[in-house]
């Protein structure tokens, strides 16, 4: 089996997600709550310091 | 430690060890050893990949390092949910097509078998160093504290892991992990909120946070870009990212923990999970640390926190000047105290002026203890030069042993043996599966049963067992235990995760070109790291974190320049 095969037959494997729609879903939330963790670690550093 | 310690150190070791092998009993092929039960869930697969990452380095370096280096190191972890999110995307997938028992398996059937093994290879040298290391890190401080000798220290937790997981294999690791995340997670939250209720009573909880941000202790993000700076937020989401990457993606360690899935989703959400909660993680032990920082401003610490090393510096010539030194350190402490007391006063007042000139009093004497416990390193340097004079990492358990009640200590312990324990198992256990799969099923004897590469898993992962044993017993000091594991790691993981990066995106490149390229770049890579230690690397002067991109960058960069060649010089051949 081809690297290509391969790629393009994990797309069958995907199932759906819990919570989100999509994959994508989850990615968006994980980097949406480690750009809100920085933001807080940000504050909490001046606020402090 | 007193007879209940003992009784709650050893009971959770025990039960641990006697629920993984009773779990496991049924182990009897090589697909349930290797890959685990094939039944389970997320949440068992988050706890194992962050119980494998999780080793008592992680919780005896840690809240040492908060203390004498603040809350900084928390920005390394900023690219570990970047990391999980493309292994997800392009890792996963092809092993779970693959089903491949190994990360390396696939580099064969994308390059060659030469490749595989050259990755395989790697990770072997570089995860039987770490195992070793996994258990000599803990051995030498536990051993230290609880008065045992570091040889004993170091089979008991070596054969402890040994007996589940050479007994039930993928599925042992993954089951008791669970239990060791519990011990884990629960002693250190136990010792947050003792660490905070330890404190006087006229101290609340908004004066410590004070206290320690007022001080550099709370200085948890930095977005001034500096290369040479080691933890900053841009080498968090560049550099760390590819170590993550390495590690998550291509270390077996850490792939076999999530390839025991039940299916892709469950593999995915489990790497989620940890991309959700490593960094909170990191946090709070790291917070545990300024805390402890904020405890010995208002009770005396030591100069140096190995006891033993004080015990025995005492002893020798050294004692007068070592004592000048503790007595000024004394009298430093008390004027600091004092200084202190009025910075609380003054931020309770809200005058941003008098808050400044007594944060500004308050850091001068911090420096100036802090230059004593400098004198004093050196003085042990020079007096006992056999002795680590680096004590970041008895901090956290210069406490603990010291102020916490009776029971708790025994927990805090079994939290470092739990962590010591978790790690050391995934380790055997992928040491084990790489050297029966991708070395004796593939190239010895790849015609055997079922039953001999079982029994040949067993004895491959007892074998690294007892190697690790002996590498821990035989170890030298490092300066930083967590940055020692994290140092090796830079040299080893970027040449591999190079390799997997260019048999996912440059598909032109071929096997030839790919295992040339890395084997240069593993060369260069020691060149680099031995003109940095040297202080000769010039324009290549960078933190050991960088190493994790400039290594993967370098075999990408060779491996195409390579192909270019041995295309070219095909074509005129033809």
């Amino acid at each position: 089996m081809s690297v290509d095969q391969q790629n393009s037959s994990t797309n069958d494997m995907d199932e759906k997600p819990p919570v989100f729609k999509s994959w994508q879903g989850w990615y968006l939330f994980l980097i949406g709550t480690l750009s809100l963790f920085i933001l807080l670690f940000y504050l909490f550093t001046q606020a402090f310091s | 430690m007193n007879t209940i310690d003992w009784i709650v150190l050893f009971g959770t070791l025990v039960l641990i060890v006697a629920y993984g092998v009773w779990k496991t009993r049924g182990s009897k092929d090589m697909e349930s050893y290797l890959r685990g039960s094939d039944d389970v869930k997320w949440w068992t697969i988050g706890l194992s990949i962050m119980a494998t990452q999780a080793s008592a380095i992680t919780f005896l370096s840690t809240p040492g390092q908060a203390y004498t280096d603040g809350m900084r190191f928390v920005q390394f972890y900023f690219g570990l949910p970047i990391a999980m999110i493309i292994i997800s995307v392009f890792f996963l997938p092809i092993y779970y097509k693959l089903k491949v028992y190994t990360a390396y398996e696939y580099l064969e059937s994308r390059f060659d078998m030469k490749t595989r093994m050259l990755a395989a290879l790697i990770f072997l040298v570089q995860r039987g160093l770490a195992a070793g290391i996994t258990i000599y890190a803990p051995s030498i401080i536990l051993s230290s504290l609880l008065g045992w000798d570091l040889a004993i220290t170091n089979i008991i937790i070596g054969v402890l892991v040994i007996i589940y997981t050479v007994s039930g294999g993928t599925k042992a690791v993954t089951q008791t992990q669970k239990q060791q995340m519990a011990v884990m997670m629960g002693g250190m939250v136990v010792a947050g909120v003792l660490v905070i209720t330890s404190l006087p009573e006229s101290v609340g909880f908004t004066d410590a946070l004070h206290i320690a941000g007022k001080m550099d202790k709370l200085n948890v993000v930095n977005f001034e870009f500096d290369l040479s700076d080691r933890y900053n937020f841009w080498s968090g989401i560049t550099g760390a990212v590819f170590l993550f990457l390495s590690y998550f993606g291509t270390d077996q360690s850490q792939v076999q923990r999530y390839l025991s899935g039940k299916s892709l989703s469950e593999s995915r959400l489990g790497l989620m999970m940890n991309g959700l909660l490593k960094v909170p993680m990191q946090f709070v032990i790291l917070f545990i640390g300024a805390m402890v920082f904020v405890f010995y401003q208002y009770n005396e610490p030591p100069i140096f926190f190995n006891d033993n090393v004080n015990e025995s510096i005492v002893k020798t010539d050294s004692a007068a000047v070592y004592d000048s030194l503790e007595v000024r350190y004394t009298e430093v402490f008390t004027e600091k105290r004092t200084a202190i007391d009025k910075l609380v006063e003054e931020v309770h007042n809200g005058n941003e002026a008098d808050i400044r000139s007594a944060q500004l009093e308050v850091n001068k004497l911090q420096a100036e203890s802090d230059t004593l416990r400098k004198r004093a390193k050196e003085v042990i340097e020079a007096t006992l030069p056999n002795v680590e004079s680096n004590d970041k990492d008895y901090i956290f358990m210069h406490f603990v042993v010291n102020n916490l009640p009776q029971g708790i200590i025994g927990l805090l312990f079994a939290v470092m043996f739990s962590a010591a324990m978790s790690s050391t198992s995934s380790e055997l256990n992928a040491l084990g599966s790489t050297s029966t799969i991708d070395f004796y099923k593939r190239a010895i004897n790849p015609k055997a049963s079922d039953q001999t590469y079982l029994k040949s898993s067993r004895l491959f992962t007892l074998g690294w067992g007892v190697l690790a044993i002996i590498f821990a017993s035989t170890l030298s000091l490092f300066e930083n235990l967590i940055q020692a594991v994290n140092l090796i790691g830079s040299l080893f993981y970027p040449i591999v995760l190079g390799i997997f990066i260019v048999a996912f995106f440059f598909k032109g490149i071929k096997s030839n070109a790919v295992f040339i390229g890395a084997i240069i770049s593993q060369a260069l890579i020691g060149l680099v790291h031995y003109l940095n230690v040297e202080e000769m690397a010039g324009p290549l002067t960078m933190g050991y974190l960088w190493y994790n991109a400039f290594g993967c960058f370098l075999v990408i960069v060779i491996s195409a320049l390579l192909q270019l060649i041995l295309n070219d010089g095909n074509k005129k051949g033809a």
